[in-house]
C-alpha cells in the first residue's frame, strides 16, 4: 500500500533526525589576528542615467593658445643669431613641453630644449634652442621676425 | 580672406567648420606677428575682423553640436543638465503646475456642486 509506504518513510526521516539533531551547530571561523577589518563588500562602478554636461569641453590651450608671438627685441634678435634659439611670449599657463609640441605644430620646427620664465609684467617667455637641423635665421625670415 | 559671414558657414559640416577655424586661427597668429614686428595697417585692422570670425565660427560650432545632442534627448526622461531649462535655482524648485493644481476628491465634488455664483442686480 502506497500511503503505509509513505508514512513509513515520513516516520524513518524522523528517527533519523532526531539522532543526528535537527540544527545544525554553526562553525565559527577561525581568528587568527587581534585586529579586526571591515570585510570587503561590493563596489559597483558607475552607471549614470545621463551625463551631467551635453558635450565636453574643447581643451583649453591648444597650439594658438599656447604661442602668442615671436619676441623681436634686440637682445631676441642676439639669440636667434649666436644660440639658434627663437624667443617667444606664451600663455602663463603653458608648460615646457607644451611649449614645445606648440612649437612643432605651428612652425615645424624641433625644439633641442625650452627655457621660461615669467615676466614682470606677467607674461612668459621661452627661449626655444633649436636642434642643430635648423637655423633659427630661416625660421625667422619664413614666420616673418627678420 | 573675406570677413566670414554666420549664415554662409551654417551649411557646412563639422569637418569642415573645424578646417575653417584653424585657418582663421593660423592667420590671426601670422597678424599678431606683424603687430609685434610694425606691420602694415591694414594688417593690423584686419586683427579684430579675424578675432570675430573665429568667434562666428565657433559659435556655429557649439550651436549644432547643441542642436543634435537636444534632439538625440528629446523626449528622454533624464537630459543633460545644461539643456534642462535654466530659469533659477528656486523656480526650479518649485511645485510644477500640475503638482500645485492638485486637489482632493472631496475639494473637487465642493467646487463642482457649489460654485461661486455670479447675481445680477436689478436696478
Amino acid at each position: 500500500m502506497p500511503k503505509d509506504n509513505k508514512e513509513k518513510a515520513k516516520a524513518q526521516k524522523a528517527a533519523a533526525a532526531v539522532k543526528t539533531g535537527v540544527k545544525k551547530r554553526k562553525s565559527h571561523k577561525i581568528r587568527t589576528k587581534v585586529h579586526f577589518h571591515r570585510p570587503h563588500t561590493l563596489r559597483l562602478p558607475r552607471r549614470p542615467k545621463y551625463p551631467r554636461k551635453s558635450f565636453p569641453k574643447k581643451p583649453a590651450l591648444d597650439q594658438f593658445k599656447v604661442i602668442r608671438f615671436p619676441l623681436t627685441t634686440e637682445s631676441a634678435m642676439k639669440k636667434i643669431e649666436d644660440h639658434n634659439t627663437l624667443v617667444f611670449l606664451c600663455d602663463v599657463r603653458a608648460s615646457k613641453p607644451q611649449i614645445r609640441d606648440a612649437v612643432k605644430k605651428m612652425y615645424n620646427i624641433v625644439a633641442d630644449k625650452v627655457n621660461t620664465l615669467v615676466r614682470p609684467d606677467g607674461q612668459k617667455k621661452a627661449y626655444v634652442r633649436l636642434t642643430k637641423d635648423y637655423d633659427a635665421l630661416d625660421v625667422a625670415s619664413k614666420i616673418g621676425i627678420i | 580672406m573675406a570677413r566670414v559671414k554666420a549664415y554662409e558657414i551654417r551649411g557646412k559640416t563639422k569637418a569642415e567648420l573645424e578646417k575653417q577655424l584653424v585657418d582663421l586661427k593660423t592667420e590671426l597668429s601670422q597678424l599678431r606677428v606683424a603687430q609685434v614686428t610694425g606691420g602694415a595697417a591694414s594688417k593690423l585692422a584686419k586683427i579684430k575682423e579675424v578675432r570675430k570670425s573665429i568667434a562666428r565660427v565657433l559659435t556655429v560650432i557649439t550651436q549644432n553640436q547643441r542642436q543634435s545632442v537636444k534632439e538625440a534627448y528629446r523626449g528622454k526622461k533624464y537630459k543633460p543638465l545644461d539643456l534642462r531649462p535654466k530659469k533659477t535655482r528656486a523656480i526650479r524648485r518649485r511645485l510644477t503646475r500640475h503638482e500645485a493644481s492638485k486637489i482632493t476628491l472631496k475639494e473637487q465634488k465642493k467646487r463642482q456642486h457649489f460654485p461661486m455664483r455670479k447675481y445680477a442686480i436689478k436696478v
